[in-house]
């Protein structure tokens, strides 16, 4: 116990971002997830990609899972807050059509060569 | 006319008789004793959250706060009879990655009222946010965006904070000091997509060993004496 | 008689959105006032009170002394009356923050070590 409290002492102190704990942190990631998701047939609507809704909806489980291991509070706050202005740039049609699709769907990129013949086919 | 002909060398040239320096700024006691006095007096009235004060090149007055002062001390020198700091010329940031707090937040203020000018400082890091000064000077609101998108410092109570230089979907924070010259994706115009794509940055070759020398001068090298002065405050 | 001559033959302050006010002796008798019971709140050695009160008192002085508006704008020589005003409201907002701030109070937070090294 005693253990315990003196590590708990030694954590520094820092200034929240915006959630005080784990759970609001949390409820706002959801809140997050939530909102793309309703206007993900608002989106396809809009911009007309060559995507479904339900491919949207894929990409953006994907997206939101490749941030899964973020424990730290204060980045999940930071990570929500581009996320939030993310959705109103796309929203609002701030964005255009290839800033969705090259954001999102990187189809035009080749994946990077990754066992020894492919590299040395790729000339590296 | 004449003294464009002269060729200067680091410290003097002479022409005849005449004995030419190299030009220097030239520093009037009186304006600094009066800029290190308003230093000390605002330092007095918030001894809160003033945690030095500074004069550099000899003629400007550095204040330096803890971040929780950024509003107090804004709005005191923007409403005081004394102050009437009524302008925001500019507000920046630095990023000097090696300290603990890597990123330097610096407002200049211009008074109109008493022809002068104030430099405020204070200090985050990348997840550390900084209240917004929104509510005291209404033309912070452009400056604090640059800051955010530039540095990704977070304003908090920001009206409206979102991008404004760089493009949509762009990801970074371009004047960080770990940001890659050479940037990290490309932009080109797809013919098969019909449209504009962006892909990571291939470089033939990284950029290197170019010569980055300034012809100006290169601190620390040559300053004999430090690059601010400061002004003693009671604590 | 001087002062409603002043105040008849007026017409603008020649600055944008700043209207001319016709009663500046009475608006800035208030205003002061007001500053002077908000001051009275905070802790009689904080410095911000002590110099504000200084100047306030002094502005108070110049104003009851000086019937003529252009005469008070002469002696206290810091913009015309109208210009004053804003300066005394501001000054009340302020002093009104301060209660809530207490920027009198120690110190809140040290700079780390190296923070205000420069050149580093």
């Amino acid at each position: 116990m005693a253990n315990r409290v003196a590590i708990q002492k030694t954590v520094r102190h820092v200034k929240p971002l915006i959630s005080q704990n784990n759970q609001e942190a949390r409820s706002r990631v959801f809140g997050l997830y939530k909102a793309w998701y309703r206007q993900i047939p608002y989106i396809v609507m809009d911009y007309d990609i060559p995507k479904s809704v339900e491919q949207c909806r894929a990409k953006l489980r994907e997206k939101f899972e490749e941030n899964r291991h973020v424990k730290d509070i204060r980045v999940i706050d930071a990570l929500v807050i581009k996320g939030q202005q993310e959705l109103k740039e796309t929203v609002n049609i701030w964005k255009q059509k290839h800033h969705l699709m090259s954001q999102y769907f990187k189809e035009t990129q080749e994946p990077k060569p990754k066992d020894f013949l492919s590299k040395f086919l790729a000339g590296q | 006319m004449f003294s464009f002909r002269i060729i200067r060398s680091a410290s003097a040239a002479i022409t005849g008789n005449v004995v030419r320096r190299a030009t220097s700024l030239k520093v009037d006691p009186s304006q600094k004793k009066s800029l290190s006095d308003f230093g000390k007096y605002v330092a007095d009235c918030m001894p809160k959250y003033v945690q030095k004060v500074q004069i550099s090149s000899g003629n400007e007055l550095e204040i330096l706060i803890a971040p929780e002062g950024v509003v107090p001390v804004l709005q005191f020198l923007k409403d005081h009879h004394n102050a009437q700091f009524a302008v925001v010329s500019d507000i920046t940031a630095i990023d000097v990655p090696s300290r603990h707090y890597r990123f330097e937040l610096i407002y200049n203020l211009l008074s109109l009222r008493y022809n002068s000018r104030i430099r405020v400082k204070t200090y985050t890091d990348e997840l550390t946010p900084v209240d917004s000064c929104v509510e005291v000077f209404k033309g912070a609101n452009w400056y604090e965006r640059e800051i955010w998108d530039m540095y990704g410092v977070f304003f908090s109570n920001h009206p409206d904070l979102r991008r404004i230089l760089t493009d949509y979907g762009f990801e970074g924070h371009p004047f960080r000091k770990d940001f890659p010259l050479s940037g990290y994706v490309e932009v080109r115009y797809d013919d098969e997509a019909k449209r504009v794509v962006v892909e990571p940055v291939e470089l033939a070759q990284e950029f290197r060993k170019f010569d980055l020398e300034s012809p100006w001068e290169q601190f620390p090298a040559h300053r004999s004496k430090p690059a601010a002065e400061d002004v003693a405050i009671d604590k | 008689m001087a002062s409603a001559a002043a105040g008849a033959l007026k017409r603008t302050t020649g600055l944008t959105g700043l209207a001319v006010v016709n009663n500046p002796h009475h608006r800035l008798t208030v205003l002061y006032e007001k500053i002077q019971r908000v001051l009275a709140k905070m802790p009689a050695d904080a410095s911000y009170r002590t110099s504000t009160e200084t100047i306030v008192s002094e502005r108070q002085a110049a104003v009851q002394a000086e019937k003529d508006p252009v005469a008070l704008e002469a002696r206290l020589g810091c913009g015309q009356c109208e210009e004053l005003i804003v300066q005394a409201e501001n000054e009340l907002v302020l002093a009104k923050k301060m209660l809530q701030w207490k920027p009198w109070e120690p110190l809140v937070q040290q700079a780390p070590g190296s923070q205000w090294k420069w050149p580093i």
